[in-house]
């Protein structure tokens, strides 16, 4: 095998690797690129890059439930009303009883799991569709949102606020960074490094290809020297700000998921039901169970997606949430998941969020219309899915078994997925 | 998996690293913004960015496109956004948040919500950008320079005054029976109206000369829902079974708007009643009509283009170091600050000074003549 090749296997992961395979990386990286030179650098600015990640991290959240909830081949529409339902039974509370913001946040998820038992109930035990049970959700939360807030707007207090609007500290000497980004960076390297490592090892022990030394240089010294470009960029920002505290929340729940769907039986038993749910049942998997864990999973990350954006709006309103679950679906979708269920990943839902996202923020910088916006973002994900039914079609490798392709690689299918080196996932990205 | 993200980071890495050799620069330093900006000016032709609702009501298209020449005219850059029709706030969020990433000295904003911008406010007070609130006071916030808008409590005199005008030019002697209605509760400016026309209308209750038939008078029980015409329509029909049933006689309607003014003006002629005299709001087309062709009293003109000029003038002295023309410093309290204000006055239109009023409008114009 050549160099080249090589290079292209274990940077990209395919060995005839080009650039359709890498689907939607390429396309996050295009978007990046062609915006940088089109707003004259203004995209990778530490300013636009903090306001990118406060804006869309609750819609981030929310792909996270939804991947999940569409791999088990369901459906949630209701999101964006238990988000507003959520948002403005919190914001009441405090209001009205003075809750303190740790208890506005307990009371919120535990409303959002509430309302996730309630609509999991109706889909696992009853066995009402989930587009039937979600489109009731949709018109019953966002009536209860009008209902308890009276079509009004309601302000939440200055401490609650952070969760959505805040930064980390500046604390420590001044280095001209925000220190504790720079800290961040700094594990996320080390992470990177001695996962890197552990790679190596366990496939040297499986008596396993393991790649040159020299390819593992170049991997890693992109990859550190993205971390470190990412570091310096959202700890360099105006004084006062950082990596937002909503951005933190998002990371952490991405690595979590990531784990929960990739390396434990739980997560596996999801892929498992969506694929063929009868199969699955049959194979031990309790079908029930599973699907209410989904659903209930759901309205907690839309309760938490909720507070997230109110405390970044300072209030919660009648509008809050309003097709945010269209956002979602189309992040997942985008994000290389199939529509039958069965097929997608948490990253790969997250790199179709941010391409909407970085697509969405461009074009405003450019001064596109939200009418040109909405036509642009309507396409992409048409030609993002058509893309690959036709790639599929022709024998071609597909983005979605691109997408999949690492992890049917590195452990066995189905639901006994083996979960024999958990820590080596846990500091990803 | 491992690899989506390894080829993620790896490919934006190596993008980064292209397009940025310099990947160390730091924004940390000269971006201190201390908001005292408005007193030293800033470069003539600078970006001016403005954020108005979704394009729901003809004023607000109309002011955009009155934005955008304005600007230019002056010599400004202009960025002026809309946001979309489902996703309000948080477009409207993204989008000021975007202007600053532009470098905006002045942003205008005309809130979708007036209560929920805070955050973006205060990025744009820290970033040194003046933030103008136009026509909707944006609230909670000490982060907001100036609110430039008509004066409501103004627009609600002028009808309350228009009714009763309107009803003694048909009935020289009261008692005249009235009924009244309001906007819809969410709404701010709904209050505001009300409070106008009863300071008119009050007075002449206390004395009996005005009479509200049906005794509603309560903001509560005159409010319309989302200002949605055929809300109002059925509280008039139901008002025109319960009271007017019989030989009494409706002289006046108290409408806070247009769109109320014509639902109320259906009920009364699909009852087959006499049309009383109904007050409105806002000059649209239908409107201007209906008061030309002897049904409708009156509606109020809210010159959209005299605002916009006024807003665009408060951006030139801005530019010049000046401060701009205020001439209110106590009305507006947004739950933070008083925002001073610079208030424009709404003209009562009805069919005689109609020709007049919209003599500068190429739209409303020849429907009055």
């Amino acid at each position: 095998m050549s160099r080249i090749k090589d290079l292209q296997k274990n940077l990209f992961g395919g060995t005839a690797s080009n650039a359709r395979q890498s689907g939607m990386i390429f396309t996050l990286v295009a978007i990046v690129l062609l915006f940088q030179i089109w707003t004259g650098g203004l995209t990778l600015t530490s300013g636009n890059l903090i306001a990118v990640v406060s804006q869309y991290s609750y819609i981030l959240i929310l792909a996270i439930g939804m991947l999940m909830v569409i791999v088990a081949g369901h459906i949630d529409l209701s999101v964006g009303s238990v988000a507003a339902f959520t948002g403005i039974v919190v914001a009441k509370a405090m209001e009205t009883y003075s809750l303190p913001w740790p208890l506005g946040i307990a009371l919120g998820l535990i409303v959002g799991a509430s309302i996730g038992a309630w609509q999991g109930f109706w889909v696992a035990y009853v066995g009402v569709p989930a587009f039937i049970v979600t489109l009731a959700g949709m018109m019953l939360f966002r009536g209860g949102n009008q209902y308890i807030g009276n079509a009004d707007t309601v302000p939440v207090p200055r401490d609650f606020r952070e969760i959505g609007a805040g930064f980390l500290p500046d604390v420590g000497p001044d280095t001209g960074y925000n220190n504790p980004t720079l800290l961040l960076g700094l594990v996320a390297c080390a992470g990177m490094v001695w996962r890197e490592w552990k790679a190596r090892q366990t496939r040297r022990e499986m008596q396993a290809d393991v790649a040159p030394v020299w390819i593992t240089g170049i991997r890693l010294a992109v990859m550190l020297g993205a971390i470190v470009f990412a570091t310096l960029r959202f700890a360099g920002g105006r004084i006062g700000t950082s990596l937002p505290i909503s951005g933190i929340i998002l990371i952490l729940l991405v690595l979590a998921y990531s784990y929960y769907t990739r390396n434990t039986i739980g997560g596996r038993h999801i892929y498992a039901v969506g694929g063929n749910a009868r199969a699955a049942e049959l194979s031990g998997v309790k079908l029930r169970r599973v699907n209410f864990v989904v659903m209930m999973n759901m309205s907690v990350l839309a309760a938490l997606a909720g507070m997230i954006f109110v405390a970044r709006s300072a209030a919660s309103g009648p509008q809050d949430g309003l097709s945010w679950e269209l956002d979602a679906i189309a992040a997942v979708f985008i994000g290389g998941a199939a529509v039958s269920g069965g097929l997608g990943t948490v990253s790969g839902s997250i790199v179709g969020g941010l391409v909407m996202a970085l697509l969405n923020n461009g074009l405003q910088l450019e001064g596109v219309g939200s009418d040109m916006v909405q036509i642009i973002k309507g396409l992409v994900l048409l030609f993002a899915v058509a893309f690959d039914v036709y790639n599929k079609r022709q024998g071609h490798f597909s983005i979605i078994g691109s997408l999949m392709r690492p992890f049917r690689r590195e452990e066995p299918p189905g639901p006994a997925g083996p979960a024999s080196d958990p820590d080596k996932t846990l500091v990803a990205g | 998996m491992r690899r989506i993200i390894t080829r993620g980071i790896a490919s934006v890495g190596a993008v980064a690293l292209l397009t940025l050799g310099t990947a160390c620069s730091n924004e940390r330093e000269g971006s201190t913004g201390t908001g005292d900006s408005q007193a030293k000016g800033f470069a003539k032709d600078s970006l001016v960015g403005v954020a108005l609702p979704s394009k729901t009501s003809e004023n607000w298209v109309l002011a955009g496109d009155l934005f955008t020449n304005g600007l230019q005219e002056a010599g400004f850059k202009a960025d002026v956004q809309y946001a979309g029709a489902s996703t309000t706030v948080a477009d409207q969020q993204s989008q000021i948040s975007a202007m600053i990433t532009k470098g905006a000295k002045v942003i205008v904003v005309g809130a979708t919500d007036a209560s929920q911008l805070v955050t973006q406010v205060a990025q744009a007070k820290q970033a040194g950008v003046t933030v103008i609130a136009y026509d909707r006071l944006i609230t909670n916030t000490r982060d907001v320079d100036y609110y430039i808008a008509f004066d409501n409590f103004k627009v609600g005199q002028l009808q309350g005054q228009a009714l009763v005008e309107g009803m003694k030019a048909k009935k020289p002697k009261g008692p005249w029976t009235i009924e009244l209605f309001s906007g819809s509760p969410d709404d701010n400016n709904s209050k505001v109206f009300f409070d106008g026309a009863m300071s008119v209308l009050k007075p002449l209750m206390d004395k009996g000369d005005i009479v509200v038939g049906s005794s509603q008078t309560d903001i509560k029980q005159t409010a319309i829902q989302g200002w949605k015409a055929e809300n109002a329509q059925q509280r008039m029909d139901s008002l025109l079974t319960s009271t007017y049933a019989g030989a009494k006689k409706l002289d006046g309607v108290l409408s806070p708007n247009d769109t109320l003014a014509r639902a109320i003006l259906t009920s009364v002629k699909g009852a087959g009643k006499p049309i009383p005299i109904v007050t409105g709001q806002d000059s649209e087309a239908e409107s201007v009509k209906s008061i030309m062709a002897g049904q409708q009293y009156s509606t109020i003109n809210k010159d959209t283009r005299k605002l916009v000029a006024e807003t665009i003038n408060m951006i030139k002295s801005l530019q010049k170091g000046d401060k701009p023309q205020i001439n209110d410093t106590k009305s507006y309290n947004n739950g933070s600050k008083v925002v001073p204000a610079y208030l424009l006055p709404p003209i009562i239109v009805t069919k005689k000074n109609a020709a007049e009023a919209y003599a500068n409008d190429p739209k409303l114009a020849p429907l009055t003549k």
